[in-house]
């Protein structure tokens, strides 16, 4: 309760008053799908283990079942963002054997699962369907007001997702079996299914993000939505910042994403380097992220 | 056409095994994942590059440069990174992210050194270059050009990388089984805490394992410009896909098993090519997911690897 | 216990096979209620993987197991601890980066009893553990895990517990006491299996033994009849602990 005053309302607050402070409505909008994929990453990753290297893929089929919906049925766009979830939620669905593999298989065939999934929609011979490489165009539906609201309103369900998940028994059940798998099924916790659902869950985080993205852009193509770098961001932001606790992401995507909006859009490169090297740091010197040098200095952050 | 296809998908089938080879012997040495192996790959292409367009270096000359640069480029960065790496709690995992890093930093360099541009080396010289050992070796004058097999006619630079990549597998495999070193090697392969126990300096052999594996992904990138079409920083990615789906398909840590992962992975890339052309990209994609799941040790394997 | 009433624990003609070898092959026995049973034999002789088997962590590939006359064999373990089983590990494996009371509240939370007034300090208490409640797992030494283990073992409510090399690392003092809570245990009704290599703490806190030799059972009876039984002396010939 304490998280979501101190932490969920503010938040959400700021990004609902910035708009009519600050001009850049693109720019907020991109730190809350940012923020919303972070924190996918972290229900996944932080509390199961699992590394999500495909994770763009769930964003990438919420944004094609939301246009999808729009260009052939004519779908009013909240039914059609219920649908995009439902996509991405079907795709996480068909890949639950995928946690059979352990470790670093998991992440590579997750991966390899992604881009198949790109590869099938941006094929040609779909064109009639999918509209194949040449993109996806929504003008019929264009709202950025009531997209970024609802985006607003997504990131508030999604900062939920997560305090319910640090506070409540199944994520205590969901830390256990990331610390000991054998010992958490000894302790009566149903591993298969528990991990299922928090794959289910940060699947329908990443679809939600992905029909939002997808109606305030409007007009985009298969690698935009598909494309690696929301994956990339989305782990470094989270790791970054520390998963398995709500700040972290939160605190990753505002620095790292600040960064990158200072200079990284101009030269990609550069920041591209600065977070490579930041990686590396982090994993030989600080593996649980910032906040566990937060903690380390005393200071406590949920 | 059906002979084309199966002697196309060999050659490169061999090729793609040079390219999983180095992977494969840092995990099977170290169990750690290298996502850099591909950007390594990349940058064996530009030293091909640009020894060719600053001095006309021809690429043969290049892959022994390539493999040594390489193979000391390996030692610094095995004991910055490696033993840190394998002293935490869950090294597979953190490889990953830890290599994922570097494959960034990289990447970027590579950017910020040489631009997006794509770039290339005419076919012409490796064809130049193989006819010249052709002519040396049999004491004919061969000219340059398409190389002849059955009846069909390949770029000879498929074929150089072809030869190229079975001795690298020969050497690879007799280094192994052959040499005292490649036997410690195996020792730490089969188990790491064991070989420490029995007074094997593990960190040395790691070290040079790891070098050999840059050494052979630079050596693939020397190829890489004549196989996979123009060279940019940004390749290594891709390539890095491929090599796992080559190796996953063989299995982890044996050489044969990549030369089987390879050549599997190459005729059917070759077949998707021929006949199902716009689906051919899938394939990796869907091959490497098929073998995880229905046989998860690799055609040739045994070792677990399922949670 | 009479041979008409069945045994709270009854394995039959139980087969783990790995590759080749059968670490089990054939083994049988019972645990009635309110026991305590030894099972001993050589390394390698198939006691852990009788447990990993019986606790689900294995699926059996052959045999049965019957737990209060309903067939368990090749459940999952959580329904396995559902149904009343649970076990410790030779080496510990506690939740480590989770405080030491955590540990305990995710198997009364899971463990299939509700909240029902089950209490997380009740079992810190019972094993001395509850000054170190609020640390993580991590901080504690190897004999704390493993009372540790035994805490959240205990904190499902099993009708049979395994235990599996809980002595070895134990000091005498800290061996009395855990001797002491077995037989405790055992009194109100829990059967409990003891694989052991420390034959006085067998002989100690067990009722009854089962000795194996290659993944069956050679000898059943108590222990001072055991090490007369020329077929036992065989099997541990060379081996100091059975002295």
């Amino acid at each position: 309760m304490r998280d979501v005053l101190l932490i969920l309302v503010p938040l959400v607050a700021a990004f609902a008053l910035l708009p009519f402070v600050y001009s850049n409505h693109l720019l907020l909008f991109n730190f809350i799908i940012f923020i919303v994929l972070a924190q996918g990453v972290n229900v996944i990753y932080g509390f199961t283990g699992y590394l999500p290297f495909g994770y763009v893929g769930f964003f990438g089929a919420g944004a094609y079942g939301f246009s999808l919906m729009v260009l052939h049925l004519q779908a009013p766009p909240l039914l059609a963002i219920v649908v995009g979830a439902a996509a991405a939620l079907a795709l996480a669905l068909v890949l639950t054997p995928l946690f059979r593999l352990s470790g670093a298989y998991f992440s590579i065939a997750n991966l390899a699962a992604s881009l198949a999934v790109l590869q099938v929609v941006a094929n040609p011979n779909l064109e009639n369907y999918t509209r194949g490489p040449y993109g996806i165009s929504l003008s019929g539906i264009f709202n950025p007001p009531l997209a970024y609201a609802t985006a607003v309103a997504i990131l508030a369900m999604t900062l939920f997702a997560v305090i319910f998940l640090r506070n409540s028994k199944f994520g205590l059940a969901l830390q256990a079996i990331r610390e000991d798998a054998i010992s958490a099924s000894m302790a009566g916790i149903n591993v298969v299914r528990e991990r299922v659902i928090a794959w289910l869950l940060s699947a329908l985080i990443a679809g939600l993000a992905g029909s939002v993205f997808a109606w305030y852009a409007s007009v985009f193509y298969p690698e935009t939505v598909f494309s690696g770098e929301f994956t990339i961001f989305a782990i470094v932001f989270a790791l970054f910042g520390g998963t398995a606790t709500l700040v972290g992401p939160i605190l990753g995507v505002i620095i790292l994403y600040g960064i990158y909006n200072a200079v990284g859009i101009s030269t990609p490169q550069y920041f591209q380097l600065i977070y490579g090297a930041l990686i590396i740091g982090l994993v030989l010197f600080l593996p649980n992220g910032l906040v566990s040098l937060l903690r380390r200095w005393g200071i406590d952050v949920p | 056409m059906l002979t084309y296809t199966l002697l196309a998908g060999l050659l490169f089938g061999l090729y793609f095994t040079l390219i999983g080879l180095g992977l494969n012997l840092v995990f099977g040495v170290m169990r750690i994942v290298n996502l850099a192996h591909g950007d390594f790959l990349m940058l064996g292409a530009f030293l091909a590059f640009w020894l060719f367009s600053l001095f006309a270096i021809n690429p043969i000359p290049t892959i022994p440069i390539a493999f040594l640069v390489f193979l000391l480029l390996g030692f610094p960065l095995y004991y910055l990174l490696v033993p840190r790496l394998l002293r935490a709690k869950d090294p597979e995992m953190l490889s990953f992210i830890l290599f994922f890093g570097l494959s960034q930093v990289i990447q970027a360099l590579a950017t910020i050194l040489w631009g997006t541009s794509e770039r290339s080396i005419p076919g012409g010289q490796l064809g130049r270059a193989i006819a010249a050992i052709l002519s040396f070796v049999t004491g004919r004058t061969i000219e340059n050009g398409p190389i002849e097999i059955l009846g069909q006619s390949f770029p000879a630079a498929w074929v150089a990388s072809g030869i190229a990549s079975g001795i690298g597998v020969l050497l690879v495999y007799w280094y192994l089984y052959r040499t005292k070193l490649g036997y410690l090697t195996r020792a730490v392969m089969v188990s790491r805490d064991e070989a420490v126990a029995s007074g094997i300096d593990v960190d040395r052999i790691s070290a040079i394992a790891f070098g050999f594996g840059l050494g052979l992904a630079a050596v693939a990138g020397v190829f890489a410009p004549f196989l996979l079409g123009s060279i940019t920083p940004a390749m290594g990615a891709e390539v890095t896909i491929t090599s796992f789906a080559v190796i996953v398909i063989g299995s982890l840590g044996n050489p044969l098993g990549t030369l089987l992962g390879g050549l599997v992975y190459g005729i059917s890339y070759m077949f998707m090519q021929s006949y199902y052309s716009s689906w051919a990209n899938l394939l990796p994609y869907l091959l490497l997911i098929a073998v995880l799941l229905l046989r998860p040790n690799g055609l040739l394997g045994r070792q677990a690897r399922r949670a | 216990m009479s041979p008409e009433t069945p045994s709270l624990l009854q394995v039959t003609g139980l087969v783990k096979r790995f590759g080749g070898f059968r670490a089990l092959d054939g083994l049988r026995f019972h645990l009635n209620a309110g026991e305590i049973l030894g099972l001993v034999g050589p390394n390698g002789s198939g006691k852990t993987t009788c447990i990993n088997v019986i606790s689900g962590l294995y699926a059996p590939d052959g045999g049965e197991i019957r737990l209060g006359g309903q067939s368990i064999g090749g459940l999952p373990s959580h329904r396995l601890v559902h149904a009343g089983i649970n076990r410790t590990f030779q080496i510990p494996k506690p939740f480590l980066t989770m405080t030491v009371l955590q540990n305990v509240e995710v198997s009364v939370a899971y463990g299939g009893h509700g909240q029902e007034g089950l209490d997380p300090h009740y079992f810190l208490k019972l094993l001395d553990l509850e000054s170190h409640a609020k640390q993580p797992a991590a901080e504690l030494n190897s004999a704390q895990q493993k009372l540790l283990d035994l805490a959240r073992a205990l904190a499902t409510k099993p009708r049979v517990l395994l235990v599996d090399e809980l002595a070895a690392g134990l000091n005498p003092a800290e061996l009395e006491k855990i001797a002491a809570k077995l037989k405790e245990l055992a009194r109100s009704g829990m059967a409990i299996l003891v694989v052991e290599h420390l034959m006085g703490f067998i002989d100690q806190v067990t009722d009854r033994v089962v000795v194996m030799n290659a993944g069956k059972e050679i000898f059943e009876g108590v222990l001072a009849d055991a090490i007369r039984n020329p077929r036992v002396v065989e099997v541990f010939l060379g081996q100091d602990d059975a002295a």
